[in-house]
């Protein structure tokens, strides 16, 4: 027995056997792998999940999954593509596609998605997707605690471009655990920007793992927000594979209550002339615990490359925990590289400004949050989307009171 | 009645006596100015009567309208009509000036039992008194005071009291960092918001600003005490002369 892996856990034959599908041999990462030192999947190894069914129905995308301002909507249900729920037609420029999912080397929760994942849902992108491109995954649990594992597959081509919105979202119910996998290609001088909304369920479990290549000249743009859920991460690994790459992944979670929250991101330069930038915001009140490790990986190759990353957390409250842990890993000599982190509370000179204009301390508290948080937010180039998850973290701000 | 009453006001910060003894009364329509050397409480006056945290008020009594204000939290207190005018506004990043300029309009409107303002009045509103100001009006969507000159601040001070009305104006050393230019503007800018409703407490270590503002009543202030008071005249009196003689009396 490895001690870096939890080993008990539910997803082996008799999981499988339910699914009809040959079992998966893994194991989930445990507290010893270094990636997983502030998350320990203690919790999730403890509940006997059992895989996504069809019994149960769905009819309707929840309302709370807004609706973006000409989009196209494609519907994911424990995985499973629902064209019901799904807009006829995704747009000019996109192409879907379902096939069967590779297995593929990672890491072992990308492994477990590939043995379990119901299909995977693959867009292909040429020429300018004229419509946002909006899915939304739905995590639906029975009555008894449910694993489901969304694969989504992007395929921009040389010179395309299309922007993506990704909603993870889950219905009232027993608790579940969504395991989904997105594997992104940027093609050469394309431009692919994917915003992604994480707001589970109170007691569900959500590991995301993003895999992303840019090719030659193309570029990546994102931003991940993460809002409830007992315990998520999102974990985003970004290889520039050619020259003149961008990438510009951005973040912001707020946690209350017990919730916990991962954002673990590599940034891989392997070639010259490349360009990175990271921005992630939290706020955390309650016992609530943000988590962000950022590598930044420079090959002896990729000369003249300009990474940056930071990290700035606020506390509401004196009862969560940040932990924050940046990475260079630097072997070409002549980059630019830089990180920063800070922690913080609310300054008290800024609340008596506002409390001198009249301004309750709760409205106040929560335009200051919505503040701090708009730095990461403002990195948001489609307006709409920019617009919507703003008013999500201004929806957090009001339940939180 | 007077508009503000202060009634032998005592406050210390971190256990030290700054205030020992401040009595004033502002009719409305009335415009005081408090002078003094460095040091001798006229922030802690300031901050005191607006609210903020940290100052004990050990004696004495300030009504605002015949309400006890020193009952009131600093929010309350802006709601009822008070207004500071910060001598050093805080930079706010992330919030543009024109959200904070609504939350704060609302906040009073509904104090006062009106319907929130409509974005269309509001915009128009706004336009109206930068315009006044002589302030971009682009200057609304940037984050509040965020990267401001001096000038800047000093003019969205005035800014916000022109959108927020208040009864009682208190400028704590709003002349200081300001060129000549600046200084004319914001004078107007206050000028235009006397009236027979309205009283102002105008915080100043120099006669310059009175040039501009001129007061009814001038205040010394030193050693936390008023050590004189008199009219218009007082103030060149002490530009002239300098403080000495007062420090020396009240000590």
């Amino acid at each position: 027995m490895k001690p870096s892996l939890i080993i008990d856990h539910s997803f082996g034959e008799a999981y499988a056997k339910r699914l009809g599908v040959a079992p998966w041999r893994g194991n989930l990462p445990g507290p010893k792998l270094e990636e997983w030192r502030f998350t320990p999947l203690r919790s999730l190894a403890k509940i006997a999940f059992t895989p996504a069914t069809d019994d149960v129905s769905v009819d309707a995308v929840p309302r709370a999954v807004p609706l973006i301002a000409g989009a196209v909507r494609l519907v994911l249900v424990n995985g499973a593509y629902r064209k019901d729920l799904s807009s006829a037609d995704p747009g000019k420029g996109v192409e879907l596609s379902h096939g069967k999912v590779a297995a593929k080397d990672g890491s072992s929760l990308v492994a477990l998605n590939a043995a379990y994942a119901p299909s995977s849902l693959a867009l292909h992108v040429a020429g300018a997707a004229k419509k946002i491109v909006h899915i939304v995954s739905i995590s639906a649990a029975g009555s008894e605690p449910t694993a489901l594992h969304p694969r989504i597959t992007v395929t921009a081509e040389a010179g395309s471009s299309v922007t993506l919105v990704e909603s993870h979202v889950g219905l009232p119910g027993e608790t579940y655990f969504s395991n989904p996998v997105a594997s992104i290609t940027v093609g050469e001088g394309a431009t692919v920007r994917r915003y992604v909304s994480v707001d589970e369920d109170s007691a569900a479990f959500h590991l995301a793992t993003s895999l992303v290549k840019v090719a030659g000249g193309g570029t990546y743009e994102a931003f991940h927000l993460g809002l409830g859920g007992a315990l998520t991460r999102q974990e985003i690994r970004v290889a520039l594979t050619g020259e003149n790459a961008n990438v510009r992944l951005n973040g912001a979670y707020a946690l209350s209550g017990a919730s916990h929250h991962d954002f673990t991101t590599v940034m891989d330069h392997i070639v010259p002339n490349c360009a990175s930038s990271q921005v992630f915001k939290g706020v955390v009140d309650g016992e609530s615990h943000g988590v962000y490790q950022g590598r930044i990986h420079v090959a002896r190759d990729a000369q003249k490359t300009d990474a940056r990353q930071v990290h700035k957390a606020l506390f509401l409250a004196r009862g969560p925990a940040i932990d924050c842990k940046p990475e260079l890993e630097i072997y070409a000599d002549d980059v630019q590289c830089a990180h920063g982190a800070a922690t913080g509370e609310i300054d008290p000179d800024h609340l008596f400004y506002l409390a001198a204009r009249g301004i309750d301390a709760e409205t106040a508290r929560s335009l200051l949050v919505e503040g701090f948080l708009a730095d990461a937010v403002n990195e948001i180039s489609a307006e709409p989307v920019r617009e919507q998850f703003a008013a999500d973290i201004a929806r957090w701000l009001k339940a939180r009171q | 009645m007077a508009l503000l009453e202060i009634k032998n006001l005592h406050a210390s910060v971190a256990g030290k006596e700054i205030l020992k003894g401040i009595t004033l009364a502002l009719e409305p329509g009335e415009v005081h100015a408090i002078m003094g050397p460095n040091g001798t409480g006229k922030s802690t006056l300031s901050n005191v009567i607006a609210g903020r945290e940290g100052y004990e008020v050990t004696k004495g009594e300030v009504y605002l309208d015949g309400k006890d204000v020193l009952d009131m939290a600093a929010d309350e207190r802006a709601r009822a009509g008070i207004f500071l005018a910060f001598q050093y506004p805080v930079e706010i990043p992330g919030v543009t000036t024109s959200a904070f300029l609504k939350t704060a309009l609302n906040a009073k409107r509904r104090a006062a039992g009106q319907p929130e303002i409509d974005a269309m009045d509001f915009l128009k509103l706004v336009k109206a008194k930068t315009a006044v100001l002589g302030m971009p009006y682009d200057m609304i969507k940037r984050p509040l005071n965020v990267g401001f000159s001096g000038g800047e601040k000093k003019r969205a001070e005035v800014l916000q009291m022109t959108m927020l009305e208040p009864r009682v104006a208190i400028l704590d050393e709003t002349d200081s960092g300001l060129d000549i230019d600046a200084l004319k503007v914001v004078s107007e800018g206050v000028n235009s918001l006397r009236s027979p409703e309205r009283a102002f407490l105008v915080i100043t270590h120099y006669q310059r600003l009175l040039d501009y503002i001129v007061p009814d009543h001038v205040h010394v202030l030193a050693n936390g005490r008023i050590a004189a008071s008199g009219g218009k005249e007082l103030a060149l009196e002490l530009e002239a002369e300098g403080y000495a003689k007062y420090l020396n009396t009240a000590a």
